[in-house]
């Protein structure tokens, strides 16, 4: 099943079998793609959304040296460009962060989809007003917090959100991202993130090693990074203390 | 909306630390900026020079 961890553990969400099925058959391929390769650019025409499967993906904006900012991080069982459904073309850029396998559905599909489920429409319309929620936190994670505080809200947004798809067992997870990465997603040097993850570690909170996340002390990581969850819209039923959760 | 729930101006100051051959300013209000240590250092009297003349703006508009 491609799209197993699409809204999974979500509030009012769930996908009946037959919808799932559904959006299976919507998609018309399946590719796996190489690390840190841009598949979508902004502006381009688009007639196809990507529903990422495996790895990590991100869309970002570049500045005019070239500096990038990731303005959005995917993580599997997210509709990467659903957006691109309605506007047909995309702001920014699309790339993988890792190694990525990825679904494909033709907006051609998703009509049809939606007209013979219109109950699918709201769910489809779900996700991506999540990912507006996660933009709204962006926002404040990088106009209010303090470095420390950046890190440790992205650490846990992540647990949360891998945790929901059962990628996290609540205080472990794998993250391929770079301290590069890191630094373009909190608006950071990486020399700054370096930092920040040593205090992290200094303190019992977190360590990021080898690409592994282990959180030492959620209750106070969280505290750290002012971090709520409910913008996840996650089942009240979920959580990170409760290791893996049922799809 | 409560009477401080905007922008104030920062009564605490920031601290800076060497990391790696940079500067790295850290706070008040969620600034943090890497600095090579020459920028830092122009930065550094740039601020000494406008917080003296803040200063004789308050004591100017105090008379």
């Amino acid at each position: 099943m491609f799209t197993e961890r699409f809204l999974r553990n979500r509030r009012g969400v769930a996908l009946t079998s037959e919808e799932r099925a559904a959006l299976e058959a919507s998609i018309v391929e399946v590719r796996t793609i190489g690390p840190r390769t841009t598949i979508i650019r902004q502006g381009e025409d688009l007639s196809i959304s990507t529903l990422l499967i495996d790895g990590f993906m991100s869309r970002y904006i570049d500045d005019r040296k070239g500096l990038r900012q990731l303005v959005a991080v995917h993580v599997p069982g997210d509709f990467v460009d659903l957006h691109a459904y309605p506007l047909k073309a995309l702001d920014h850029d699309v790339s993988t962060l890792t190694s990525a396998t990825v679904a494909i559905a033709p907006h051609v599909a998703i009509d049809a989809l939606i007209q013979e489920r219109p109950e699918i429409a709201r769910k489809l319309w779900f996700s991506t007003l999540l990912d507006a929620a996660i933009h709204r936190v962006w926002l404040f994670r990088l106009g209010r917090l303090d470095a420390i505080g950046k890190v440790s809200h992205f650490l846990c947004e992540t647990n949360a959100r891998l945790s929901a798809i059962g990628l996290s067992d609540g205080r472990r997870f794998a993250l391929g991202l770079t301290q590069a990465d890191i630094a373009e997603i909190c608006g950071l040097t990486s020399i700054h993130v370096n930092r920040v993850l040593r205090q992290l570690r200094e303190q019992n909170l977190c360590v990021f090693r080898s690409a592994m996340v282990d959180i030492l002390d959620l209750p106070g990581l969280e505290r750290r990074a002012q971090f709520d969850p409910q913008y996840l819209y996650l089942r009240k039923d979920t959580g990170s203390e409760n290791g893996d959760i049922p799809a | 909306m409560t009477e401080q729930s905007y922008e104030q101006p920062c009564s605490e100051p920031g601290k800076a630390n060497a990391e790696q051959g940079m500067v790295i300013l850290d706070g008040p209000d969620g600034v943090a900026v890497t600095m090579t240590p020459d920028a830092a250092e122009k930065t550094g009297q740039s601020l000494i020079e406008a917080a003296g003349k803040a200063l004789r703006q308050q004591t100017a508009a105090d008379q």
